[in-house]
């Protein structure tokens, strides 16, 4: 404190000054001849009052007003000091119900509304120029891409593809597995993007056959993994195996293009060829010369590329016109996918379309909107409900200052100084409560975004605070202010304190207005209301959540260890012949494990597979499209036993199913429905192309649907393939256990490396948190609702408790002239316990208006009817009532068991 | 009773002499506080007394404007004391204050005079 220290440097030196002064003056008296009595008495005389001097000036200094304020805070601090139960109650209050909002909005800015952090973000677009034949994306082939790219060039055309984790080696460092994007060489420069250190991607940077591939990281990832971005340049390293060096690092912000996700490592597209690195990708089908083990890059049935590029608004429609006529060709090429004319003339009709990607309608956002406007929305409430508490805190604790502040008024302090001091004191709370809310928003908006985060697809989303944040903060901090302490203040100057003033305070205590108590109980009720919607909303999401996690998936949940493996690697999938005998080994010692009762294996990892393929029947010309749609998978013998999807008719696959016989499939009850109707599927021959080529599988066993996909997705029809007549790496294994799964991954693993030394095993978990993996904003809703809902129980508790107990001691003499006069003890108690009901009755009325009006809004993010739902709102509502009665009953009791004798000994 | 005498033989400093004096005090040389006082009235010829509560805050506003400077010192009589002292722009602003009082003794003498030719 340079400033204090000062201040009382200066004081101390100007009381020397004028001490000085003073025996100067003494002693030319004295050498004048005067004797020291007199000299001293004239000496003090003529120098007059000391203080007063003293006072006048320091005024010439010009900071008395500050000594004032200074005088004020210490005041304050000792006052709020003196009551560390109403501070800690303030802080903890300003700082959830400031925190919650910042922690929100930080969500809702970084993913709704920031633009994305390159020059002119709304010039982006995304191209979308036909829907691939099996996924449905908005893939393009290489081939299409370069030709579009070279048709425009004043839109630049920009290509990426996710590739998703990688195997990171670097010399002398621990290994990871970063997330990866393919990217052309122009995206860099085209989005805009600066590096942090060292240089983007250029041009000659995507050429094949490299023997030392270019890596931009993305900055986070290079400070993480390297110290700096500085550090990171140069460095060398290897990712699944092929050697990169780290030639820039794009700078801090930049993220990526889509919200949300955020690749660790970029390369150049060309890295495809390389055979390591596949992204997700759609074809034709079987059959129309497809390699997916030869580069892609000249294979324009491959579609795995997707689109932005950047073009003005108002030049969009003559660029994608453009590219329509330049991407007939592969237009005309998709239609070869489907024999379905309706199918093909569609595809024909269709057009090139743009899509901003600022702003954008994308997956983040859409998924996201809903939830954060409501989670904002709830967050709001429970600020409401805060400020409403503290102010109700507030009114309660001036109404027992109220003697000291008359007699101080009435002493002639002004009410302007009071006030002052009153604000002041919150201030410095306020103050306080909004730095704590600040870190606890901060904390939170991470906790959120691991919590929205689920386990299948994890969330970057760059937290940096900015302006809207800052002002949110600011403006929460102000409104709080107003609320908990001028509103109150003035209210209570205007009312409360004439009256305590007067010499028969402790009557005018008594007599609380109408009007006061009428406010007291407009706050209570609308505290009851608001806190019955955060409950209501809060079972929803509860039961929603505990819905998804337990609904039936037509698979056995609790008993299943899934093993992601990765078995892409050039050893398994280069020698697929070898394959079959080494799942069989892997199966029959698995089996062999005490606790473990059927093992099996598949193509498909977890529930993020989607094979989608096409199955046309045998004989039958006349299916359509949509009909022969479904989804592929291919799995081991036993694996429905293991999965516990059952059987309706037909057999398993058999050990007999081998490379040398009829290749046989088993498809799922709607699958069956979708192709053959109610005719028994067994026994006819579908295949993967139309006729001639449709009889290549023969249809041996049919299994119950199952969500394979997700727990909130549709059952697909789904047909299987043996892995043993279609060998393909695993990315799945499955062990059905007896018990906690989780019991047994230790030995599963030690298992499986016993078989195969070098298995790559990614992950080891129960299939019910695969299941649940993708319920992130289901659990992001559930848990901060539920938190929500019991810090407003808490607040309406501490509020009906304060606001009752604070009306009985007032009318403590009424009560006991009642009982004097014949009352009964029960009637005294009903009096208090009569106006919680009504508060009760009220604010549960309201709630359940507003409960009902926000679940209609949040409709589609709720699972269950409407029955099941105003259960939830009944159940908060008794929690509601059970919890104002009990805060009441308390307060009443005590109305109840005043001695009559005493209020009449005191009247 | 020579001091009462004295005392109603002083007239009131006119508004805005005060900072002129002191100034014109601490022409020749630092002086504390006391001696700064005792220099007024003894040149006034005891007419000009000047009162504690209005010579201190007059010297820490001088200060404040930069006019004057302070320092701890010890007295002839070797006491320790507050010592002020005129700055460079102190002895500008001395001149201005010089120039502005002349004037302001011309304007009322040349009016008091024709009141007194006039009677």
């Amino acid at each position: 404190m340079g400033l204090g220290f000062d201040w009382e440097r200066r004081k101390n030196d100007l009381r020397e000054e004028l001490e000085t002064h003073l025996r100067i003056a003494i002693e030319e008296r004295i050498a004048r001849g005067e004797s020291p009595e007199a000299a001293r008495a004239a000496a003090m005389r003529e120098l007059g009052n000391r203080l007063l001097v003293a006072d006048v000036t320091r005024s010439a200094w010009g900071w008395l007003w500050m000594e004032r304020i200074g005088q004020d805070l210490r005041y304050a601090i000792r006052r709020l000091l003196g009551s560390p139960g109403f501070t800690v109650t303030v802080l903890l209050t300003l700082a959830l119900g400031i925190g919650a909002n910042l922690a929100v909005f930080q969500l809702v800015y970084s993913v709704i509304l920031a633009d994305l952090p390159v020059p002119h973000p709304e010039e982006l677009v995304a191209v979308h120029a036909a829907r691939t034949p099996f996924d449905e994306g908005w893939a393009v082939s290489y081939a299409a891409y370069q030709r579009l790219r070279a048709a425009t060039p004043e839109a630049p055309l920009l290509a990426r593809a996710s590739v998703g984790l990688a195997d990171l080696e670097i010399p002398n460092r621990v290994s990871a597995k970063p997330s990866c994007d393919l990217v052309s060489d122009n995206y860099f420069s085209v989005l805009g993007v600066t590096p942090a250190a060292g240089r983007l991607f250029i041009q000659a940077d995507d050429t094949l056959g490299q023997s030392e591939w270019p890596a931009v990281l993305r900055y986070d990832f290079a400070r993480d993994t390297f110290g700096s971005a500085q550090q990171a340049v140069g460095q060398h390293m290897l990712l699944n195996g092929r050697a990169f060096v780290v030639i820039g690092v794009a700078k801090r912000r930049f993220l990526d293009v889509v919200i949300g996700y955020a690749p660790d490592i970029w390369l150049p597209l060309a890295l495809q060829s390389t055979g390591v690195f596949t992204p997700p990708w759609d074809s034709l089908g079987p059959g129309h010369d497809v390699t997916l083990s030869k580069p892609w890059h000249n294979q324009p049935t491959i579609f795995w590329l997707a689109l932005i590029a950047r073009i003005p608004p108002e030049r969009r429609a003559a660029v994608a016109a453009h590219w329509d006529q330049v991407f007939r060709p592969d237009r005309e090429l998709m239609t070869e996918a489907t024999v379905d004319p309706d199918v093909k003339a569609a595809l024909l009709r269709a057009t090139t379309d743009v899509v901003p990607l600022n702003h954008g309608n994308g997956g983040m956002r859409r998924r996201f909107l809903t939830p954060l406007v409501l989670l904002m929305a709830l967050s709001a409430s429970i600020f409401l409900v805060g400020c409403l508490n503290l102010a109700n805190l507030q009114l309660a604790r001036l109404n027992a200052r109220a003697h000291e502040l008359g007699v101080r008024m009435a002493l002639g302090a002004s009410g302007v100084r009071l006030l002052c001091q009153i604000v002041l004191e919150d201030v410095l709370m306020v103050v306080a409560g909004f730095a704590l809310a600040f870190v606890m928003g901060r904390i939170s908006s991470g906790m959120l975004i691991r919590w929205a985060s689920n386990h299948n697809s994890p969330l970057t989303i760059d937290l940096h605070t900015s302006l809207p944040i800052a002002v949110l903060g600011v403006s929460l901090m102000l409104l709080s202010l107003l609320f908990f302490s001028i509103l109150p203040a003035l209210i209570f100057m205007r009312t409360g304190v004439t009256r305590a003033a007067g010499s028969r305070a402790r009557v005018a205590g008594i007599a609380q207005t109408g009007r006061q108590r009428w406010r007291a109980n407009l706050l209570l009720i609308t505290q009851v209301s608001l806190s019955l919607l955060l409950s209501s909303m809060s079972f929803c999401f509860a039961s929603t959540l505990v819905h998804w996690e337990t609904v039936d998936v037509g698979m056995d949940r609790e008993h299943v260890l899934l093993v992601r493996s990765d078995m892409d690697e050039t050893r398994y999938a280069d020698h697929r012949d070898r394959l079959p005998a080494l799942y069989l080994r892997m199966q029959e010692r698995l089996q062999a494990l005490p606790g473990v009762r059927s093992a099996a294996v598949g193509m498909c990892g977890g529930i993020h597979c989607g094979w989608n393929t096409a199955i046309y029947v045998h004989g039958r010309g006349d299916l359509t499209n949509g009909q022969v749609h479904g989804q592929e998978d291919h799995v081991s013998r036993g694996f429905f036993t293991t999965t516990g999807i059952p059987f309706l008719r037909g057999r398993d696959f058999s050990s007999t199913d081998t490379d040398k016989t009829q290749t046989v499939a088993i498809i799922s009850r709607s699958y069956a429905h979708q192709l053959f109707g109610d005719n028994d599927p067994i026994g006819q021959r579908v295949g993967y192309e139309p006729a001639p080529n449709d009889h290549k599988f023969l249809i041996v066993g049919e299994v119950a649907d199952a969500h394979v996909n997700g727990p909130q997705l549709e059952a697909p029809p789904m047909v299987y393939m043996s892995i043993n007549q279609n060998p393909a790496p695993v990315h799945g294994i499955r062990v059905r256990v007896i018990g906690d799964p989780r019991a047994l991954s230790e030995s599963v693993r030690q298992a499986l490396h016993e078989v195969d030394p070098t298995l790559p095993i990614d992950e080891m978990v129960p299939f019910s948190m695969e299941l649940s993996g993708d319920l992130g904003t289901e659990k992001l809703l559930a848990r901060l609702a539920g938190i929500y809902a019991s810090l407003t129980l808490l607040l309406v508790t501490i509020g009906f408790y304060g606001v009752m107990s604070s009306r009985t001691s007032r009318r403590k003499s009424e009560f006991g002239i009642r009982l004097a006069l014949g009352a009964t003890r029960r009637h005294v108690q009903m009096l208090i316990v009569s106006q919680a009901a009504w508060i009760l009755v009220v604010g549960i009325g309201l709630g359940l208006l507003l409960s009902v009006a926000a679940i209609r809004l949040a409709s589609h993010l709720l699972y269950g009817s409407a029955v099941r739902n105003s259960a939830a709102i009944f159940a908060a509502s008794v929690a509601l009532a059970i919890t104002g009665f009990a805060a009441a009953f308390i307060p009443a009791r005590r109305a109840a068991y005043v001695d009559p004798l005493e209020t009449l000994r005191n009247e | 009773m020579v001091k009462t005498e004295k005392y109603q033989n002083r007239i009131e400093l006119l508004q805005g002499t005060l900072d002129m004096l002191i100034l014109e005090a601490l022409r020749w040389g630092s002086m504390h506080g006391y001696g700064i006082a005792q220099g007024i009235r003894f040149k006034s010829d005891e007419v000009l007394q000047v009162e504690t509560g209005s010579l201190y805050p007059a010297l820490h506003r001088l200060e404040r404007q930069g006019w004057v400077k302070s320092k701890w010192g010890v007295t002839e009589s070797n006491q320790r004391a507050k010592f002020y002292e005129i700055t460079k722009k102190g002895k500008e602003q001395l001149v201005a204050e010089q120039e502005r009082w002349q004037r302001m003794v011309q304007a009322i003498g040349a009016v008091m005079g024709a009141a007194r030719t006039a009677e």
